[in-house]
């Protein structure tokens, strides 16, 4: 056996990492040090310093506003992107696990379809055709991110599906919505955590390349991957536009992955 | 250099179980005993005994729920109970090897089983080639004839026997100097536990390894181990060479599970059910066969498992049904419980029924309570519980032998025989008018067993609901059942009078199945 750090450790530091941007979300909701769009002709382009403590950008708008701004939407895409892949995910997984035969070999062919393209690409199509907007990016992320959770409650359906306690329950004929729903869903939860939180971190990055190129959350809302976009023509004389949102998405995202770590060797390969 | 003197020795050890911070359960109460060198030593006793918790505390695996209140356990001649966890966890890998009882998840699913195996040897850092060597070498030791096929294989192609026997390969491999085994055999058919005992035999004679066997088969501990000790309430009771203590038991305790491991009609009180004469008929079947059906797409092939099935069984009768595995039992059941449809042929039902399965550890839905179970059964049968649901509960739990304190476990909270209980529970719930019990007690140690087949005897008699039991245990079904069908490769060879059909066997079927019993299951 290769020897594991104390899984203890994965927890406590993704704590802090995700700490920093609960910080910023839950004081960017009630107050930033300046407006987040209020500019200042006088201070464009400024390192940091104590008036703005992550400097300012080309229009002089004062980045650590907009980096505690921006995090609400970062929170919101990824929260409101997974919940919807996973309600989509998980009945179309139990649905196929549960009932094979054709309606899982349709439901397969469409998330096989959805998964053999570029993930980011399929969001971007459906972003283009129906317009950039919040909502969209929320939804068009979800239907990419679905097939991966449908794919674990499909194959845990079908394990469970010959459990002696499943075919008791089919026996006494209990109707399958309750048989999938209340029988085999809670039997599951603990394989899809890990798959949830990795989700998470994985639609932020998504949001964030999407705003990158203009088609995610709008201006003149903040979002980290605008911020990005917006600072790339002032790499080098200006390092500070792209390092403090770059970090704060480092911290989220690599907070996010320790916690599924940590989930993943606590409780994971747990027992059936 | 193996050690000289007593391998193991557990003195005065106290141990409790904390449940929700509340005070602890006493598990294991002054617990001492010794294991010699070389030396195979049985463990036996009813569930619950502490026989597990033995096992996990001297290989160092309680949980954090247990806590070691006092005593000692010394493993060769060093105290365990003084070692830091890091100390105890190299010791596992080094020392002392474990099998426990459930081969399907002790490995790896996402890796071969070569890989499985590779692991082990990694923290000794051998080359890959010398590794690999190595655990093919181990892999025919164990009995496999083709290591090189096996170890490519993934966990999930191998059955359950199989899968066992690369565990004691795993365990061997690491060449420990005591090996504890937690029934190693119970969820196994009787010839692949004959084999797997035969070979823990072997590994302890040529490598010299001291192995600590925990099991409910009495037979099994009689013919293959050196001594035995009798376990109850966290205490040894009673100690001695295996022949002494299974011919002469020295405490009542010792010879009540001998008594119930025999199952004694006469002592249980068991009866063989029969039906009235003028009795309706429950259950008809009329060539039935059926099978299964691989479904492509387009071209559909299917495999007729069972063929021109017919028996009947009427009300308050009680039926058995026995041969070897494969032989479509399974098919025969599932196809009577509608969860395959027949392929030609009828079954005529007059009321519910209900299923007893086999396997305790997924009888019941881990995720839900007892009383979620109950309740779900009930809801199911339509059946109207008067204002009070949870005294219907109560008094249906009473009837199986358990309490209202079981209400609100979770089956990972209950024995075995206990979970089995609940099963039945469910059932009864349903007030059915036939059961169908698939081999309910085989993964049962002797006194829940016993008290199974009491249970299933009693609700027969008192309550007249028919029964169809399957089983390879011969005793049980001459005990419990007054006909019997005997099947074979998916037709009935045989049936006929129970006392008739194995006293004179007319096939080669029956005969076979007699023999096995021979050698004691």
């Amino acid at each position: 056996m290769r020897r594991r750090p104390n899984p203890k450790i994965y927890l406590v530091t993704g704590i802090i990492l995700l700490s920093v941007i609960a910080v910023s979300f839950i004081v960017g909701l009630f107050w930033t040090p300046y407006g987040i769009n209020a500019t200042d002709p006088a201070a464009k382009l400024t390192a940091p310093s104590l008036q703005h403590l992550f400097g300012t950008d080309n229009l002089g708008r004062d980045v650590f506003s907009r980096c505690l701004a921006a995090s609400r939407y970062t929170i919101l895409v990824s929260f409101a992107g997974v919940a919807f892949a996973l309600v989509l995910g998980t009945a179309a997984g139990l649905f196929a696990g549960y009932f094979g035969g054709i309606l899982d070999r349709i439901i397969m062919v469409l998330s096989n379809s959805i998964m053999c393209f570029p993930g980011i690409l399929l969001a971007l199509m459906a972003v283009a055709v129906f317009g950039p907007s919040l909502y969209n990016v929320i939804w068009a992320l979800g239907l990419v991110f679905a097939p991966t959770y449908a794919r674990v409650y499909r194959s845990g359906t079908i394990e469970l599906s010959s459990r002696d306690y499943i075919l008791q329950a089919k026996i006494m004929k209990v109707r399958p919505g309750r048989i999938m729903f209340i029988h085999i869903f809670p039997n599951l939860m603990s394989q899809i955590l890990p798959a949830v939180i990795t989700g998470l971190a994985n639609m932020t990055l998504s949001e964030s390349g999407m705003s990158y190129l203009g088609l995610g959350v709008q201006p003149p809302a903040a979002s980290y991957g605008k911020m990005l976009a917006d600072a790339q023509s002032y790499i080098t004389a200006a390092p500070w536009l792209i390092i403090f949102p770059t970090l704060m998405l480092v911290f989220y995202i690599l907070g996010l992955y320790f916690i599924s770590e940590w989930v993943r060797t606590t409780y994971g390969g747990g027992r059936a | 250099m193996r050690y000289k003197g007593n391998i193991l020795e557990v003195k005065g050890l106290t141990l409790t179980v904390s449940n929700n911070g509340e005070p602890g359960a006493v598990i294991l109460n002054g617990l001492s005993f010794a294991v010699r060198t070389g030396e195979i030593m049985g463990l036996i006793g009813n569930s619950g005994s502490g026989k597990t918790m033995t096992a996990l505390a001297v290989s160092g695996l309680l949980s954090d729920f247990a806590k070691i209140e006092s005593g000692q356990i010394i493993f060769e001649g060093e105290d365990l109970t003084a070692k830091t966890a890091k100390e105890r966890r190299k010791l596992l890998g080094e020392k002392i090897g474990v099998i426990f009882q459930d081969p399907s998840s002790a490995l790896d699913p996402l890796q071969t089983v070569g890989s499985n195996l590779a692991e082990i040897l990694r923290v000794r850092n051998l080359d890959k080639e010398a590794g690999r060597r190595q655990v093919l070498d181990m892999l025919r030791i164990v009995g496999f004839e083709d290591p090189e096929q096996i170890a490519s294989r993934y966990p999930h192609r191998l059955s359950g026997g199989q899968r066992q026997r690369v565990l004691i390969a795993g365990a061997a491999l690491m060449k420990p100097s005591l090996l504890i085994a937690d029934e190693p055999t119970s969820s196994l058919d009787t010839v692949t536990s004959m084999s797997i005992m035969q070979l823990l035999h072997e590994m302890c004679q040529e490598m010299g390894i001291s192995i600590l066997f925990i099991s409910h088969n009495l037979n099994a501990v009689r013919n293959f181990c050196d001594r035995v000790m009798v376990m109850k309430d966290g205490t040894v009771i009673d100690s001695d060479t295996s022949w002494d203590i299974m011919g002469q038991p020295r405490s009542a305790f010792t010879a009540d599970l001998l008594a119930k491991s025999r199952l004694d009609p006469d002592k249980l009180g068991l009866t063989a059910g029969k039906a009235a004469d003028d009795a309706p008929c429950v259950l008809s079947v009329k060539d039935l066969s059926a099978g299964y059906s691989n479904g492509a797409l387009l071209r559909k092939s299917s495999r007729t498992v069972i063929r021109d099935i017919t028996f009947d069984i009427k009300e308050g009768d009680c039926l058995g049904l026995i041969g070897s595995s494969g032989c479509g039992k399974t098919t025969l059941i599932k196809t009577l419980l509608g969860l395959i449809r027949p392929s030609s042929g009828s079954i005529e039902k007059n009321g519910r029924i209900a299923a007893v399965f086999q396997d305790p550890a997924t009888s019941l839905n881990p995720a839900h309570t007892v009383r979620w179970h109950l309740n779900e059964a009930l809801k199911a049968s339509g059946r109207n519980a008067g204002g009070d649901k949870d005294s219907l509960f109560i008094r249906t739990l009473n009837e199986t032998g358990l309490a209202e304190e079981h209400l609100h476990r979770f089956p990972a909270q209950l024995s075995g025989g206990q979970r089995q209980k609940v099963a039945i529970a469910m059932c009864l719930i349903g007030e059915p008018s036939a059961i169908i019990a698939d081999e309910p007690f085989s993964a049962l140690d002797a006194a829940s067993q016993a008290s199974v087949i009491k249970l299933l005897s009693d609700i027969n008699r008192e309550r007249k609901t028919t029964m169809l039991i399957v089983s390879h245990n011969l005793r049980v079904i001459r005990a419990m059942c007054s006909r019997v069908i005997v099947m074979n490769d998916g037709v009935i060879v045989e049936s006929g009078d129970t006392a008739s059909v194995l006293s004179a066997p007319a096939t080669e079927t029956t005969r076979m199945l007699l023999d096995a019993r021979m050698y004691g299951v």
